[in-house]
């Protein structure tokens, strides 16, 4: 198999427990329906003998309703149906111990966010803004959140369904997975510079170009496999690497926030660390007037 | 009183350069800006490409009151860059939110029993077309940090959003805004995820043309936000007219605030989703078509009339549904 | 072919000295056709110094005209001058020097 991208579906299946998936359901939501948010795949699985619930994009099936959603891209049911299987994991472990908070994988190969006029006309920033905060809530109640990056993770797509993950992962460029706001021609188009001087200075700063190298050397994704057999592994991996983390109360160290950290670590997204700083220290000095 | 505060309460919030927002939306006097242009911290990454920078990035962040409440204020500059998002711009987004939470907490860690005129709060005045393409990674990550420290403020921090800029609220930022617990427009505002040239070359100019004005300003401007419920307060467009709606807003206890947010729980989305039901049902050729659907017998009225006449005229799909 | 913002500077006496008696301000926003100006006390034994950012090549002489006259003008001295440019036309330059510094007032 040379890359993953368009097989969402098939992407299910090498990650979870064989035969292990149920569709549709999550907790006490069933969703019947196949046409709703037909472009989104949610359900419950096992992964490694545990129960996890699953959110994917089936680049295979168009929403029929909306005729902006199709190959993969995540429509205005799409959102809020990620967001209820986010909401219903919560829901359907509310009482459980941090331990056993069930995991939450992101299979990410999503071109984007609808774009059309009853988007617009209905909100579409609502939906899968809804997601995202779907996402941050149940990471912070303590789901350990992957998210594996297996084809697209384009501009907004990837905001909504990826980095509000614990960590994430990403099959490494070899797959031809693609992570970026915008290919390096239309910042050529753009900017009018050339191509070649573009991509010699992304070597030296990984802001603008595109690419999951890019987003690894900003911390944006903590890990890069470079086998597609390795995936299921990995995903076990850090699951319970995260799990570790949330029960000794690590939370920072996950995350958007975190993936902030690991810039540093990896040398970049320096200007970060230092506005945060200096703000800080102001704040400090004059605190005592606004806050009594 | 200054007069220079004074004078800034007229004036017209469309037409006001972010700093000058700031200043007039907190109590006279109370502003203090952090990371201001006095630090000097300007894109590292614009340079490099041959682009002007400015020393505040694009965004004034600080601390105000508002009466006896400290805020924690972001307002962005749309004409350096269309208030894009780059690296240091979302740093400063990030962390001015991430400094109320903190400051609550702290707050609170001391005094359990804080009265809530005194809990801080969040007021996001935006004035953007999302991430900035020059450092577009480092912009989307930024995004990212923004919308979780906005969920470390659920429970605690009330989070406002005013938009009446020029630039509007578009892109990754969209998101942010819906995440806000409140929406404050002026009719000028506009608020969405994808811009209108985006929109005509996916769906063709006969769907949507992108060119006409008016049709933008229906499908994404104020009046039409209001009408959907996803602008909670629509008012005139001057400083003082923002302000004033901001603190009727800020003087309710939080738990009030909350339950104005469009999202941020199963059942707010489940409201939602029937409003998606109602899109596909009705498959409206033009926003005015939802606004019949809201109740609104004549909706061709409602785009010139006066602010006022509108505010007591206009049925909301909140109303009906 | 790349591309960099282009840097200026050089220093300034006004014949008729006043010294710029306030701390610090900052005027301006970097639009289109725009700048932003930060003026801050300096001791220059009387001196202005003047650094502009910009991405235009090809004008530093226009530049210093411009602030030559904007010096001389008000009399400005023992002050930095820090310039974010993006296109601004020497009318709107000289505007922005005013304004800044009429901020302080």
């Amino acid at each position: 198999m040379e890359d993953l991208i368009g097989q969402g579906r098939a992407a299910i299946d090498m990650i979870i427990d064989p035969d292990s998936f149920r569709e549709g359901e999550v907790g006490e939501l069933s969703i019947t329906d196949e046409d709703f948010g037909a472009s989104a795949v949610i359900g419950t699985a096992e992964l490694d003998g545990e129960i996890c619930t699953i959110i994917a994009s089936d680049a295979m099936t168009a929403n029929p309703k909306f005729p902006v959603v199709y190959a993969g891209i995540i429509g205005l049911e799409e959102g809020y149906k990620m967001a209820q299987a986010v909401y219903h994991s919560i829901k359907a472990d509310k009482d459980k111990p941090l331990a056993e908070k069930r995991s939450i994988v992101l299979i990410v190969d999503t071109p984007g966010n609808g774009a059309g006029k009853h988007e617009e006309i209905f909100g579409m920033n609502k939906s899968t803004g809804a997601y995202q905060m779907a996402l941050a809530d149940a990471r912070k109640v303590g789901h350990p959140i992957v998210a594996i990056v297996v084809g697209r993770a384009i501009s907004g797509g990837f905001l909504c369904h990826g980095l509000q993950a614990d960590h994430v992962l990403s099959l490494g460029p070899k797959f031809n997975t693609m992570i970026h706001v915008m290919p390096i021609t239309s910042i050529s188009r753009i900017t009018k510079l050339d191509i070649e001087w573009l991509q010699e200075l992304a070597e030296n700063n990984p802001v603008f170009a595109a690419g999951p190298d890019y987003f690894y050397k900003l911390g944006g994704v903590e890990e890069l496999i470079d086998s597609i057999e390795l995936i299921r592994e990995r995903v076990v991996a850090h699951v319970a690497e995260v799990r570790t983390k949330k029960l000794a109360g690590r939370d920072d160290e996950l995350g958007p926030w975190g993936r902030g950290a690991l810039s540093v670590e990896r040398g970049s997204r320096v200007a970060r660390s230092k506005v945060i700083q200096t703000m800080d220290d102001e704040f400090a000095a004059v605190a005592e007037r606004y806050l009594s | 009183m200054s007069s220079k505060w004074e004078n800034i309460q007229k004036r017209s919030f469309l037409e006001s350069e972010a700093r000058t927002r700031a200043l007039g939306l907190v109590d006279p006097g109370t502003f203090t800006e952090l990371a201001g242009p006095r630090h000097r911290i300007s894109s590292p990454h614009l340079p490099l490409l041959g682009e002007a920078v400015e020393f505040d990035d694009g965004i004034v962040t600080g601390v105000g009151l508002i009466g006896k409440k400290p805020v924690f204020v972001a307002s962005q500059e749309g004409r350096f860059i269309g208030g894009a998002v780059g690296e240091v711009h979302g740093a400063k987004l990030a962390n001015i939110v991430r400094m109320a939470r903190k400051a609550y907490d702290e707050m609170l860690a001391s005094n359990p029993d804080l009265p809530e005129e005194k809990r801080p709060a969040v007021i996001i005045s935006f004035d953007t077309g999302g991430v900035r393409l020059h450092e577009a990674n480092a912009g989307l990550l930024a995004h990212a940090e923004v919308m979780d420290q906005f969920q470390d403020c659920k429970g605690k921090v009330p989070i406002i959003a005013l938009i009446g800029s020029r630039v509007g609220c578009f892109g990754g930022m969209g998101f942010v805004a819906a995440a806000s617990d409140v929406i404050i427009m002026s009719q000028f505002g506009r608020l969405g995820l994808t811009g209108p040239e985006v929109i005509e070359e996916e769906m063709g100019k006969d769907e949507f043309d992108a060119s006409d004005r008016a049709l933008v300003y229906r499908t994404t401007g104020g009046r039409h936000k209001y009408i959907m419920g996803d602008c909670n307060v629509l008012v005139a467009d001057s400083i003082a007219a923002f302000r004033g709606a901001l603190q009727e807003v800020l003087g309710k206890l939080y738990a009030e605030i909350a339950e104005m947010s469009c999202i941020g729980s199963l059942e707010k989305i489940q409201y939602q989703l029937k409003l998606v039901d109602l899109c596909v049902e009705t498959a409206p050729k033009d926003a005015k078509d939802v606004w019949k659907s809201a109740g609104n017998e004549n909706p061709d009225d409602l785009t010139d009339m006066p602010l006022d006449e509108f505010l007591t005229t206009v049925k909301r799909l909140t109303d009906r549904y | 072919m790349s591309k960099q913002l282009h840097e200026i500077t050089f220093e300034l006496k006004a014949q008729n000295p006043t010294d710029f008696v306030e701390d610090f301000a900052h005027f301006g926003v970097v639009g289109s056709g725009d700048m932003e100006v930060i003026i801050e006390q300096k001791n220059l034994d009387g001196a202005v110094k003047v650094k502009i950012v910009t991405p235009v090549t090809g004008y530093d002489e226009v530049w210093r005209r411009v602030l030559e006259r904007f010096v001389n003008d008000t009399g400005v001295a023992n002050a930095s001058l820090e310039i974010n440019d993006n296109n601004a036309t020497p009318v709107v330059v000289s505007l922005r020097l005013r304004q800044a510094l009429s901020e302080v007032d």
